[in-house]
């Protein structure tokens, strides 16, 4: 089953005891490599669909994909939530055409016109009759649309698995649901995918998307011009309160941190410098009366980056975001983000949240399209082999197992915790997970 | 809508500020550019919220880029002069070429106009060629007309490279 002539064991170099962790740059741009990771981490496992905002009425429907397999995601008249693959069962040919929309009684297909209900079964074949079918007519069971093997909502994030997963996915996302709590208790009546989004190709690998996440160390740098932007701009009038920039973390001097949370999902979090400039401010006190003290805390005081693996990304710095990847060839990655905000909220921290969202986490911004260029160089540099390997050494020194004051604060179970966010030990849970999934014996799985 | 009647002056003098425009953002001659803004200028491009429909409140829903006031506007300028954004050093090269502006409303003080135009962009991260169409909201003042309102709509909804300022 698997066909990858390389040793993928030895792409691992995993020898913390002797202070070494290093990964082989062949995990960047191997092709059977990638076919293996589509295979195992996007078709076999949990991967993020879509938020429920953005299926929220019967009959709304949201077009993604799991690895290659575009997918449906279907509100179904009952509020259930099915996911089936968005492929027509007769020849093939996808069947909506749009992201997001919403069905008039089913789905019927653009090529010859087949018919399915809401929750995937074949309805109506064309011409049934004339089409000279063995016994005279169809067996339409067979010709259901191919469902998920689970679907489930996570506060209000929907995850699916195309076929059997490993695990169920409250034991996956381990102590990362907690941080998908920061996110999903932030307003009473929950959060709302905003209208318009942004989406871009990246010439890299998608686990440079991944590794980027909890990658606090290249902030100083690649971010570094952000930060005298701001300060440039902030001499001027006009960005006061929740508009001013929170460029605290950019030059320092803030508490950081950083969490490998197990299955490849990773924080990192930097106390916020300037609380009252976070668009969520207005909202303290409900927060600070609703919640437990941590979680307060932890939503108000303190900006987080949160990797659920393999496929979404939950940003609360500057401002709130969600985002996805799909990775399409060993070097190509198509990004997808939306601004995440508490439904009903005020006009003035609206207005602050999508103007933050929209000067930093857009490759048509000041800040994710430094990003993106240093990904890309990243890719390009990943090719030179004559230096095989990417040490990840920063903070084997201080590195410790389990949780530290921050995460028992919020009672938690990290793998390990890291004192600052320039450390790169969650990249050890992220490729001991990625080898795990590559290589282990999953019974029953394709 | 419609194609409004206008003086033939009016009508060159539109042209003129658009190649004008276009002609600052190639060669990036920056003060230039930004000189054709007026000081309460709105600079948008909206986000695509559908295949068919962009976003329409920029209070309430994302945008591309938003930038109120001419110091929006220089920020951006500000940040390609700091030669330190991995994404502008080295600076892509562009070749601006716009359609015959049409003019759609002319009012005592201010003309509102539109033109469709192609970016082919040159950058060590490859090519591309943006498309889209602007509206333009112009106010006369002792100078001349200056730009009060830019509103980009790039069609291109999955975009190969950083867009900035330059490429629209």
């Amino acid at each position: 089953m698997n066909h990858v002539d390389i040793d993928i064991a030895a792409l691992v170099d995993d020898r913390l005891d002797q202070g070494v962790f290093r990964v082989d740059k062949r995990v960047y741009f191997d092709p059977a490599l990638f076919e293996l990771e589509i295979k195992r981490l996007f078709e076999n496992n949990w991967v993020f669909l879509c938020h429920e905002s953005q299926i929220a009425k019967p009959g709304d429907y949201f077009t993604t994909h799991a690895g290659r397999h575009p997918v449906a995601v279907v509100r179904q008249p009952d509020a259930t939530i099915r996911a089936f693959l968005n492929v027509c069962s007769h020849r093939g040919s996808v069947l909506l055409p749009f992201r997001q929309g919403k069905l008039d009684g089913g789905i019927n297909c653009r090529f010859h016109g087949w018919a399915f209900g809401m929750d995937g079964k074949c309805q109506g074949i064309t011409l049934e009759r004339a089409g000279g079918y063995p016994g005279g007519a169809a067996d339409k069971q067979h010709f259901d649309l191919d469902s998920f093997a689970a679907v489930e909502n996570y506060r209000g994030f929907i995850f699916g698995s195309l076929n059997k997963p490993p695990i169920d996915l409250r034991s996956y996302l381990g102590p990362a649901s907690t941080f998908i709590d920061l996110f999903a208790d932030q307003a009473p009546e929950g959060m709302e995918v905003l209208r318009g989004s942004s989406t871009y190709v990246c010439r890299h690998n998608w686990k440079m998307q991944v590794e980027n996440v909890p990658d606090g160390y290249h902030v100083p740098t690649v971010h570094r011009v952000f930060g005298t932007t701001m300060t440039h701009r902030e001499q001027r009038p006009g960005y006061e309160g929740m508009l001013r920039t929170e460029t605290g973390r950019i030059v320092g001097g803030v508490k950081t941190g950083c969490y490998d949370l197990d299955h490849g999902h990773m924080l990192l979090w930097a106390d916020r410098a300037s609380p009252e400039a976070a668009p969520i401010y207005p909202a303290s006190e409900r927060i600070e009366r609703d919640l437990p003290p941590a979680m307060a805390r932890w939503m108000l005081k303190r900006g987080r980056n949160l990797n659920v693996f393999p496929n979404l990304v939950l940003n609360d710095l500057a401002s709130t975001h969600m985002r996805t990847h799909r990775p399409l060839a060993p070097d190509l990655t198509e990004v997808t983000v939306w601004c995440l905000a508490p439904i009903g909220e005020p006009d003035d921290a609206r207005y602050a949240r999508l103007r933050k969202f929209e000067d930093f986490f857009l490759v048509t911004g000041m800040a994710t399209s430094d990003d993106l260029v240093s990904l890309n160089i990243v890719h390009e540099g990943a090719m030179a082999t004559q230096r095989q390997w990417i040490d990840f050494q920063r903070g084997i020194g201080t590195v410790r197992n389990g949780p530290d004051e921050e995460a028992m604060e919020l009672g938690i179970q990290p793998l390990t915790s890291n004192t600052s966010w320039t450390h790169e030990t969650p990249y050890h849970g992220l490729y001991r997970y990625w080898l795990r999934a590559l290589t282990e014996n999953r019974g029953g799985q394709k | 809508m419609r194609v409004a009647d206008v003086s033939i002056a009016l009508e060159q003098e539109v042209r003129r500020l658009l190649a004008w425009e276009a002609y600052c953002l190639d060669r990036k001659l920056w003060d230039d550019w930004l000189a054709l803004f007026s000081d309460d200028a709105e600079y948008w491009a909206p986000a695509w919220a559908t295949e068919e429909e962009v976003t329409s409140d920029p209070g309430r829903e994302l945008s591309l880029i938003y930038l109120r006031g001419k110091g929006g506007i220089e920020d951006r300028i500000f940040r390609i002069r700091a030669r330190d954004s991995l994404a502008s050093v080295p600076l892509d090269r562009t070749a601006h070429v716009l359609t015959e502006p049409v003019i759609t409303k002319v009012e005592a003080h201010q003309v509102e106009a539109g033109c469709s135009w192609i970016t082919h962009v040159y950058s060590q991260r490859g090519i591309a060629t943006l498309g889209g169409y602007t509206d333009y909201l112009f106010h006369r003042d002792p100078d001349g007309l200056k730009i009060s309102r830019k509103r980009v709509v790039l069609i291109d909804d999955r975009l190969d490279l950083p867009v900035d300022v330059y490429h629209l």
